[in-house]
């Protein structure tokens, strides 16, 4: 099976799969007792006047034929408007998208930097002091609330130490932001020259960053710990010992083997971390794709609920796509397997 | 000599126990830690009244936003409830959402991984299919999204987690279920003449069970996690009512004030309990479920 085709059989997969989701929570959101309809009009608004906006919304016609105009208008690039901004929801998920894929790429290479390292330290020796306490610490990581984590953070280092900015967005209120060309303040602050900006974007991302990749780094350090040690007890390991080589070498042979299984975790864990990091947005106002979808979920903003959904969605079936793909060219035997 | 027989009789119980204790802090010191722990705030929330002075929603208009005190331990919120009396009484709420979501998470996912398994076929597929949905995508999502619009109540919370949970158990169940339907017992059990369901029930279903008892206590702490975080939210359970995730959320609007205590208390047993219960379920793990653990 040739790569191409491989692409092209999970294309094919991912299609009912995307449409699953988009109906799921279509007809979720619908059923519901939410009236959004109620939500935009004025309390004094008559019956006839509610209906009228009701209709021109399409929403008095059977749910199925709603599904359908929906599915007809996304394909045509139209994901419908936001009922709270009034503006076209897929330009509004472009703008803020960047800034939640900054915070959660940066913290997840933080995180696998610290992880992967502490989880091969515990495997090569299971059960030893050093494999205890890291499995202490990384089930702490599991059982601390992301916003939580995000609040004490910032009681202590901000009001606290005063060693970061407040909690307000992504860039100094002082500070003019760079052209957006990545969409990173801080990316885009630094090929405009701007090293001010650059500074004052830099400062900002420290914390939100800094507690993110300790929430990442706790199942990754469980991960690489378990993978580890498998491959330590597999017989090509066994062999190796057996010839006598160097434990250095045998670490690294270790480190070789282990790399798949690792990077094929850390992006099928991305899309739950994309929808993760929405807490980490909403304690420090980061103005991301997570806290606006989290915003809209709260007021009922239907267009911009599904909107949101369809792009986790969209970003989890593409990250699963070329997870697979990598592994497939790194290790073409993967293939027969499957 | 019988005396002294009877004697040393009594202390021989106690003795026993203690060493079977030794024994299990020795073969897993997490499981140990954890249950102390979750039965220390099992008896929170089951003496709460007696332990608090002050009902949870009983508002002090001269103390709001006061610090903690000899008079309110954890101090006061922006209502002037007493933080100590609701953080103990939200152990309740935490265990009144674990245990029926966990419940349900476990009627609905064992008799479905059970058939699917067993029977194969449609239901296999249908439940393969479902579980592709549930891993390409974050739940949590899915649930603020149901929650937020069917309504706020803790009855709809509790269906949400069980539901959007089942599908793990039923996975877990299904692939225990697999590995025996070729073995040997149950070919002997189809043998001499048992019903398929009979064979199910009493052969295949105490057989495959303990995957899935090992993750009961991992499970409810991801229960109290979600439930947690859609209070946290605005989703879900509303103030006042003490739920350590709405005290969290009420904590957060003072924290650059400076009032800290409102939120750092609820937070230290939200991760308390849920840290409890991981370490229960990570040496339950250990415990049960041998082939499983990644030590060896």
């Amino acid at each position: 099976m040739t790569v191409l085709q491989f692409v092209a059989r999970r294309l094919a997969l991912t299609i009912p799969l995307l449409l699953g989701i988009i109906f799921i929570t279509f007809m979720l959101i619908r059923i519901g007792g939410q009236d959004a309809v109620g939500m935009l009009t004025s309390p004094l608004a008559s019956k006839q006047e509610v209906d009228a906006i009701r209709a021109s919304l399409g929403l008095d016609r059977p749910l199925l034929e709603q599904f359908a105009i929906y599915i007809g208008n996304v394909l045509q690039g139209d994901l419908g408007n936001s009922w709270q901004s009034k503006q076209p929801v897929l330009g509004e998920i472009l703008r803020r998208l960047p800034a939640s894929i900054e915070l959660l790429f940066l913290s997840i290479i933080l995180g696998a930097a610290i992880g992967i390292p502490i989880g091969l330290r515990a495997a090569m020796r299971p059960n030893g002091l050093f494999d205890q306490v890291s499995r202490f610490v990384s089930l702490i990581g599991f059982s601390v609330p992301t916003y939580w984590m995000a609040l004490m953070a910032l009681f202590v280092f901000y009001l606290g130490l005063r060693w970061t900015p407040p909690p307000m967005g992504r860039i100094s209120i002082a500070a003019f932001p760079p052209k957006p060309v990545t969409g990173s303040y801080f990316l885009d602050s630094l090929f405009a020259g701007d090293w001010s900006a650059a500074s004052s974007a830099g400062h900002y991302l420290i914390l939100p960053v800094a507690v993110f990749s300790l929430i990442v780094a706790a199942p990754i350090i469980k991960q690489t710990r378990a993978i580890a040690i498998e491959i330590l007890n597999s017989d090509y390991v066994r062999l190796a010992r057996l010839y006598g080589f160097r434990p250095q070498t045998i670490r690294r042979l270790t480190l070789r083997n282990a790399f798949t299984p690792i990077a094929t975790y850390i992006g099928s864990e991305l899309a739950t971390l994309l929808a993760a990091v929405s807490l980490v947005e909403l304690v420090f106002s980061w103005g991301g794709l997570g806290q606006w979808g989290l915003n809209a979920i709260l007021f009922g903003d239907f267009a911009a609920v599904q909107g949101y959904v369809l792009t986790l969605a969209i970003f989890a079936t593409t990250i699963y796509l070329l997870v697979d793909v990598a592994v497939l060219v790194l290790e073409p035997r993967s293939a027969i397997s499957k | 000599m019988t005396t002294a027989f009877v004697q040393t009789r009594q202390p021989r119980g106690l003795v026993l126990a203690w060493a079977m204790l030794v024994g299990l802090t020795r073969r897993s010191p997490t499981f140990v830690l954890g249950t102390a722990i979750v039965l220390v705030f099992a008896a929170l929330a089951a003496l709460a009244p007696w332990l608090t002075d002050y009902r949870p929603t009983q508002t002090f208009p001269d103390h709001v936003l006061s610090g903690p005190s000899a008079q309110f331990w954890f101090g006061t919120d922006g209502n002037g409830m007493d933080v100590f009396s609701r953080v103990i009484h939200g152990s309740q709420y935490a265990f009144g959402i674990a245990i029926p979501a966990l419940l349900l998470m476990m009627v609905i996912g064992v008799p479905a991984g059970l058939i699917a398994g067993y029977r194969g076929g449609a239901i296999d597929d249908l439940l393969l299919r479902t579980f592709d949905v549930l891993r390409a995508f974050p739940t949590i999502v899915l649930a603020l999204a149901v929650v937020a619009a069917t309504g706020q109540s803790i009855v709809i919370v509790v269906l949400v987690i069980g539901f959007l949970e089942a599908p793990i158990f039923a996975r877990i169940v299904r692939s225990e279920v697999l590995a025996l339907r070729s073995s040997e017992l149950v070919e002997a059990a189809v043998a001499v003449g048992n019903s398929t369901w009979r064979v199910m029930l009493v052969h295949v279903l105490p057989n495959s069970i303990r995957g899935a008892t090992a993750q009961m206590a991992i499970r409810m702490a991801w229960a109290i996690r979600v439930s947690t975080t859609l209070a946290f939210i605005g989703v879900g359970i509303q103030a006042p009512a003490p739920e350590w995730g709405v005290m969290i959320r009420q904590g957060a609007e003072y924290i650059n004030s400076g009032e800290w205590w409102i939120a750092t208390f609820p937070g230290v047993a939200l991760v308390g309990l849920v840290l409890g219960l991981n370490l229960f379920g990570d040496g339950a793990q250990d415990l049960l479920d041998p082939k499983h653990s990644d030590s060896r």
